[in-house]
Formats: structure tokens, sequence, C-alpha cells
């Protein structure tokens, strides 16, 4: 858990350094956009490989299937309204954001 | 792209269930950890061409943390709200939900109270990991850029966070990999003494 924590802060540092000192061309830019979506793709292709290959996901999935989605939306119902309660708060001096861009 | 995002699982579910043999199992790890490394780089990228973020962020400050402790509230009062519902007892359902998606180390630190509650902590993290990948560009483009880090839970720092850098901006994800190490550090702690409480 540290180790990949360590990792990751690493390999994010290292980008925002990279993206920070050398800045990045449009041309290239939008081609690292294309790759980045590939990428996140095929992520998750691999993800739902995992759990396809994984008996234990699917056999329990039939079992539990219910509990779990019922548990699960729930969790995920209540953190975002939870969210929504403080974001004014968060966000608060700080300017909305100077680019967001939809996908 | 929720469609794309689907579609990517479902196939890949798919196939592993009806295409590939078993032993491709172990080489999945790698592939999803360096495919990890690399999108990370890529938020990184991001991040440091915003040249202004991190005085964005700094202005935040300590309130960065009200997302993970509401998440973390939202989460287990939800969840014990579904268990409820379906009538498990209260330290079950608590204590599935402060997986926080975290489906591994869930389900491991359940398995000495009984099998039935562990695979059901690990079967419910994946299902919220899951909906968080599919809701979060919805969530993000209709209701709000923090609100879409929530489904995430401790996925936040890292298989979400490709996705939620794409539906928002990159100061989001900054916060949204603040929110993931401090809710990961969480499951460890809350898990245990959920499933623990004195009324069921």
């Amino acid at each position: 858990m540290l180790l990949r924590l360590v990792i990751y802060l690493s390999i994010l540092f290292l980008g925002g350094l990279i993206g920070y000192k050398k800045g990045i061309k449009k041309e290239i830019s939008n081609k690292i956009d294309t790759i980045q979506i590939a990428c996140l793709l095929f992520l998750l292709f691999v993800m739902g490989v995992r759990m396809g290959l994984d008996d234990k996901v699917i056999s329990s999935f039939l079992n539990l299937g219910y509990q779990a989605v019922v548990l699960s939306v729930f969790s995920i119902i209540f953190s975002v309204i939870f969210v929504m309660f403080v974001t004014k708060f968060i966000s608060k001096n700080s300017k909305q954001e100077e680019f967001s861009d939809d996908l | 792209m929720t469609y794309k995002i689907i579609l990517s699982v479902l196939l890949g579910m798919f196939t592993g269930y009806f295409i590939l043999p078993e032993s491709v199992l172990q080489y999945t790890d790698t592939v999803i950890d360096i495919g990890l490394c690399f999108l990370l780089f890529i938020v990184g990228l991001d991040i440091g061409r915003n040249k202004n973020i991190l005085s964005q962020i700094k202005k935040m400050g300590f309130r960065i943390l009200l997302i993970p402790i509401m998440i973390a509230l939202g989460s287990i009062i939800g969840s014990s709200i579904g268990g409820f519902l379906i009538n498990l007892p209260l330290n079950e359902s608590s204590a599935v939900g402060a997986g926080f998606g975290w489906y591994s180390l869930s389900a491991m630190m359940l398995s000495s109270y009984s099998v039935q509650t562990s695979t059901l902590a690990f079967i419910s993290n994946v299902v919220r990991e899951v909906f968080a990948l599919i809701m979060i560009p919805f969530i993000a483009k209709y209701i709000g850029d923090l609100e879409s880090i929530a489904p995430a839970g401790a996925t936040a720092m890292d298989t979400s966070l490709p996705i939620i850098s794409r539906s928002t901006n990159s100061k989001t994800a900054i916060i949204s990999f603040v929110t993931g190490v401090v809710l990961s550090s969480l499951v460890p702690i809350l898990v245990p003494l959920l499933i623990n409480l004195p009324f069921k």
C-alpha cells in the first residue's frame, strides 16, 4: 500500500514536472488525448477480463448480486449527496475552473 | 464516454468468461499496473501544464479534507440504510460500506468474521467500482466536479483517477488523488471497527 502510494506519487510528480517545465505543443497534446482514451478503455477492458476470469466474482455475483447492488448503490448515492453539502464551502474563495473539458 | 466505458468493461468480462483461459489471470495484474502508471503520468502532465493549480489548491487548504470525510460518512450511512432495507445486521452493512470500493482489502479483513460477509464485501465493492467508472462522467457533467469524486471512494487515487481527470480538470484530479489516499488509509481502520460494533 505504502510502496504503491510512493510509486503513484512519483509518477504523478514526474509527469507534473515535465508538463510544467517543457509545456506541451498542441499537436502532441491532441495525440496524447487519443492515446489516453485508448489506454483507459483498454485498461477497463482488462479489468473486465479479470472479473470474467475469476469464477468467484461471477458465482458470488449470482448469489449476492442483489444485496451487493443495493449496498453499493446506496453508498454511492449518499456519498454524492454528502459531498454536495460541502462543495459550496470548499470552492468558496477559489475561482471556478478555468476550463473544464467534457468528454 | 459512459457507453464506451460500459462497453469496454462488459466486453472484457465476456472475453474473460468465455474466451480466455484462466492462466491469463496472472498477467492481468502487470498489464493493469503498467497501464495505470502510464495514465497517472498523463494526469501528472496535465496538472503540470496548468501552472496556477497549486495556488488554487492552497487556497482551499484543509477544507479539501472535508471531501473524503463526507464520502466516508455518506458511504457508511448509505450502506447501513441499504442494509436495513434488505435486513442485514448494521455491523455487517456498515463494514461493507467502509470498503469504499477497495474490494480486495475489505474482503480480506472480513474473512475472519464470516465467509458470507467477506464475499459480500468483495462483490459489493467490485460493483461500486464498476458503477463509479460508469457514473463519474455523468455526475461530472450534470452535478459537479467535486461530486464526481464521491462514487470512486478509495479508487479515486488510482483506477478512477484517469476518468475523473478526463471528465473534469486537473484541479479536481489533484483533489481526487488526495481523497483517494485519505479514504484508502481509513479502510483498514474503519472496517474492523464497524464489524465489531456491539449493536446489530
